[in-house]
């Protein structure tokens, strides 16, 4: 009899440590090669480029140099220069901090609006709903490019925080309308009832009894999101809506290669960054989905 | 005053549409009910799908808003609106039909039953743990599943969480809608015989809404039976099972099965006696509209739907 008694004891003592949400994506990622690479790579390339970028003068790197324009990679610029002579490798490093640092900004801005937006919106309904959604509606319908073009044209220094804000402005929408249709679904669920019989308060139950069940869409749209804004910004870039070419990102590398000589005969300039960019949303999807299965109990490797 | 009163309650729901999306006409779901649930009984309310018998329990816990009619709990009015929020509200719970949704599959049991206590009481997290624990162990599970999510338990199990949820705030009155008829039937045998202990323990008051004539039998005191939102008889459950008055009564209590193979031709024959009366006297009991007549007192316990005499 005392044995058992002790063993139930034992028993109770191991259950009450819970794992926590941050061991399950650690189970979860040691379970799947290729998102533990990707969460290496991942991290690594965030730590070295937002550690190199510290001891390099982006001065330096950014001023024009007609001594050294267009040579190819050596011990001294170790992916070559630019038309302007400028090192691209610094440009490299520079950039992908830049474009790393608005990708994960405009995701997690226009996440916490979206979410935000879309829970309130979809746990009220009815009128409140009806509002919001009409807002939203003019949001949507503005051209996104022209804003920015505009933009582009107004401020005149162009910082990664601004560039981060006019793009939030115009990319909340799409995860607020995920969230709310969600949202309309889940509150209707007997949970949710269950959560106001038992007194609990609006805001409790959107929260903290709907939010943890819309968590695996909002991973997967945040993940899915940090990628493609990565893509945007270096897409806006290399149009030229972007960042000068006195602050460098992905997108502004990438774009020297619409001169048809540097896409010919000088790949140093473009293809490390189109490479980083490639590497850089792969790696971003593949931690997403092990974060997605983390998230869902039932999808679980281990 | 009784303990719960419900005054020609009515729940009805707007149909929306054509130009400006305007109220175009109306569902009533329910049309008109009373009735009075005496402390420590249980009231049954039976009837088949769509009869507005879920809704008359979810208007009165509050789920639903009432278009018309009055429900009171111990003489406060529950109709207001000021009255969603009041302390009011904590003695009357519900245990829900579905014990696969309505845990959330996110939480924990302990958060799950700890919910209602966050709520209305401030306790130690300790104390919470030791509560939930009690709890837990009075629906028969053991307190060290309080770490578990409930998509680790079976379909009981699941429902006794609830039920552990629901007289976690020592409630008076306890509305359960259909508690059983998404289990299967060894289980639901469990979880009745255990509503019925707890009943007599905390000396609760149910309301026991049900399609199943077996269950309710053996549940309550009390039956109500609905019929497309409004009551068509309403009495002892020596009134229902052993006296029914209105044809539709008699169709269900005929319908109840009966296990003895002796009986089967009896049991055929009786059948189809009680199904061509009420071919033939279907417009006896019901109006133009196939609703059912207002209420008329049989004996000092029944009543029935019947059209007024003369």
């Amino acid at each position: 009899m005392e044995t058992n008694n002790v063993n139930g004891q034992d028993q109770v003592q191991d259950t009450t440590k819970s794992p926590s949400g941050a061991s399950i994506f650690w189970r979860e990622i040691t379970r799947d090669k290729m998102a533990l690479i990707s969460l290496i790579f991942l991290v690594l390339i965030t730590a070295f480029v937002y550690g190199i970028s510290l001891f390099l003068n982006k001065e330096e790197i950014v001023r024009v140099d007609l001594f050294s324009i267009h040579q190819a990679p050596s011990e001294e610029f170790w992916l070559g220069t630019d038309y302007g002579g400028r090192d691209v490798f610094g440009q490299l490093i520079i950039g992908t901090r830049n474009s790393l640092s608005i990708g994960i900004l405009v995701t997690l801005m226009t996440g916490i609006i979206g979410i935000v937006y879309g829970l309130v919106s979809g746990y009220f309904g009815g009128q409140v709903d009806n509002m919001m959604m009409r807002i939203l509606d003019f949001f949507l319908i503005l051209p996104f490019l022209m804003v920015v073009i505009a933009f582009v044209a107004i401020v005149p220094t162009y910082s990664v925080w601004t560039f981060s804000l006019i793009m939030t402005a115009f990319l909340w929408m799409g995860i607020a309308r995920l969230i709310r249709s969600k949202v309309l679904q889940e509150k209707e669920l007997d949970y949710a009832q269950a959560s106001k019989t038992l007194g609990s308060s609006n805001f409790k139950i959107m929260f903290l009894q709907v939010l943890p069940n819309v968590t695996s869409l909002i991973v997967v749209t945040m993940t899915l999101n940090l990628a493609a804004n990565i893509g945007l910004e270096s897409g806006l870039s290399f149009l030229g809506f972007g960042f000068p070419e006195s602050t460098p990102s992905l997108g502004t590398l990438l774009s020297y290669a619409t001169n048809p000589q540097t896409l010919e005969y000088r790949w140093w300039i473009w293809v490390p960054a189109a490479v980083l960019i490639l590497l850089l949303m792969l790696a971003v999807r593949n931690v997403g989905e092990a974060l997605k299965r983390a998230a869902d109990a039932r999808q679980r490797r281990g | 005053m009784g303990f719960l009163d419900v005054e020609d309650l009515k729940v009805y729901f707007p149909i929306k549409g054509g130009l400006f999306n305007r109220t175009l006409g109306n569902v009533k779901a329910v049309d008109g009910v009373s009735f009075s649930i005496e402390e420590g009984k249980t009231y049954g309310l039976v009837g088949e799908s769509g009869s507005g018998k879920t809704t008359t329990g979810r208007a009165i816990i509050g789920l639903n808003d009432i278009t018309a009619g009055k429900v009171s709990f111990e003489g406060k009015d529950l109709t207001s609106k000021k009255s969603k929020t009041s302390a009011v509200r904590k003695d009357i719970q519900m245990i829900f039909q579905d014990p696969y949704s309505s845990l959330n599959p996110r939480k924990r049991v302990l958060d799950i039953v700890a919910e209602p206590l966050r709520n209305y009481e401030k306790l130690s997290k300790q104390a919470e743990k030791q509560r939930v624990g009690e709890l837990l162990e009075m629906v028969g599970l053991s307190p060290e599943s309080i770490l578990k999510y409930p998509h680790e338990f079976s379909g009981g199990q699941r429902q006794r969480i609830g039920v552990a949820r629901t007289i976690a705030l020592k409630p008076k009155l306890i509305i359960a809608d259909e508690p059983v008829s998404a289990l299967d039937v060894s289980v639901q045998a469990q979880v009745l015989n255990f509503m019925q202990d707890i009943q007599k323990e905390l000396n609760l008051t149910y309301l026991f809404i049900s399609h199943d004539l077996g269950v309710v039998k053996h549940m309550c005191d009390d039956i109500g039976i609905m019929y497309k939102g409004r009551y068509v008889e309403q009495g002892t459950k020596q009134d229902i099972f052993e006296n029914p008055q209105h044809i539709y009564t008699k169709r269900l209590v005929a319908a109840i099965p009966d296990i003895d193979p002796k009986n089967r031709e009896a049991q055929k024959q009786f059948r189809e006696e009680v199904q061509r009366e009420y071919e033939h006297s279907y417009n006896d009991y019901f109006d133009n509209d196939g609703l059912a007549y207002g209420l008329q007192s049989v004996s000092d316990t029944h009543l029935v739907a019947l059209p007024e005499k003369g």
